[in-house]
């Protein structure tokens, strides 16, 4: 099987109506947020830090985290890096609806940003929708780090610009380039770790079909 | 030929044993049941080995693989059912039997035929829906999360040359 195979196998398994329909919801309500609010944030570093913790919000929320956590991705025949890979393209593609709804709603209102900042804040939206997705699979106060961790590595993108350096896009980019691998190869450390485990409540997972006998013993049993 | 083997393997989580230390050698054709105290511990059992979940202590062969150093090798040799089944509509369904039929790099179009063949012979419902998938591709190994005894008789006639597991 072709690694190109199984990595459009696994988009194509995420992005469906739904996704579509999110997508859209979101570039909408981002786009008016901007359209009203964005006078109020006129420094580079205040951008980039909404944006990049509203891509890492967007990543964690509880749909997404059922979906990520399929057990139809872990059953299937992929190496943990194959899984990372193909995750990360569904949600950084979703998270690219927030810098773009936000250029676009500054445009609109008057306030357009220059193309540099606009291709800075593209790529603190895919790094943070990175950062994030291993939060999918953690729980409570580690899920959160790594949501602040992700907004704390956007808001770094946004440090170029800020302080004026010669070459601020190339920094940014580079920056970018460094997370965004760091990013991606603990995520697939992440899954590879992963044990999709059911509910470890006694009865709160009960079998959807009658069994056949209960239990008699917790060894193994009988050949039948 | 044998197609799971089990050397002592167990389960545990924050100290706490899900799955007692089991042993078992099951080859093509046959059928092994898996019983466990609780639901959680079937279901882990089963997950297992189906190389989904690492064991804790011990090791799992699917085939000649180790499920804790070559999971893909394992995985690509298992049909897995959870006990719920498979919950999603007719449209996802079809979805999952094309993610299926891409990973396991089968020809789309045998893969649904494939898969209604399973239906029509299982009725549907969402554990026919689960084995139906699990049975897309050609498995050496069905491992069955608490079935119903009649989904085990027949998935046996379905894939007469797989080893079957089921837990309980």
């Amino acid at each position: 099987m072709s690694r190109l195979r199984a990595t459009l196998a696994i988009v194509r398994r995420h992005i469906d109506r739904r996704y579509a329909i999110d997508w859209a919801m979101q570039f909408l309500l981002i786009g008016a947020i901007s359209f009203v609010f964005g006078r109020l944030f006129a420094d580079s570093l205040e951008i980039f830090g909404i944006v990049g913790f509203v891509a890492a919000a967007s990543v964690v929320d509880r749909q997404h985290r059922r979906l990520l956590r399929r057990l139809t991705f872990f059953a299937a025949p992929l190496f943990g890096r194959q899984l990372a890979r193909a995750h990360v393209i569904a949600p950084a593609c979703a998270a690219l609806s927030i810098p773009f709804a936000y250029l676009s709603g500054a445009a609109l209102a008057g306030r357009a940003l220059p193309a540099n900042v606009s291709l800075g804040l593209t790529a603190a939206a895919l790094v943070a929708a990175t950062i994030s997705l291993s939060s999918a699979f953690r729980e409570g106060y580690r899920a959160a780090l790594y949501v602040g961790l992700a907004g704390a590595a956007a808001l770094t993108l946004g440090l170029p610009f800020e302080l004026r350096s010669p070459h601020p896009l190339a920094l940014c980019a580079a920056l970018a380039a460094l997370e965004g691998f760091f990013a991606l190869r603990a995520f697939g450390e992440t899954l590879a770790r992963y044990d999709p485990l059911p509910d470890l409540e006694p009865e709160a997972r009960a079998p959807s079909t009658p069994v056949a006998k209960p239990p008699r013993r917790a060894s193994p049993a009988s050949r039948g | 030929m044998t197609v799971l083997r089990a050397l002592g393997a167990r389960f545990a989580r924050d100290g706490r044993e899900l799955v007692a230390p089991f042993t078992l050698t099951l080859a093509a054709g046959e059928t092994f049941s898996l019983a466990q105290p609780d639901a959680a511990g079937a279901a882990i059992a089963a997950r297992m080995c189906a190389a989904i979940v690492k064991p804790t202590e011990g090791t799992i062969y699917v085939g000649e693989y180790e499920t804790r150093l070559q999971p893909p090798q394992c995985k690509r040799l298992v049909g897995f059912v959870d006990a719920a089944g498979f919950e999603g509509d007719e449209y996802a369904f079809k979805c999952e039997v094309a993610f299926r039929a891409d990973v396991w790099g089968l020809d789309a179009r045998a893969a649904h035929a494939r898969g209604r063949a399973v239906l029509e012979a299982l009725g549907d419902g969402p554990y026919a829906r689960g084995v139906a998938l699990a049975l897309v591709p050609d498995v050496a190994l069905v491992v069955l999360d608490r079935p119903a005894s009649r989904v085990v008789s027949r998935v046996r006639a379905l894939a007469p040359a797989a080893g079957i597991l089921r837990t309980r």
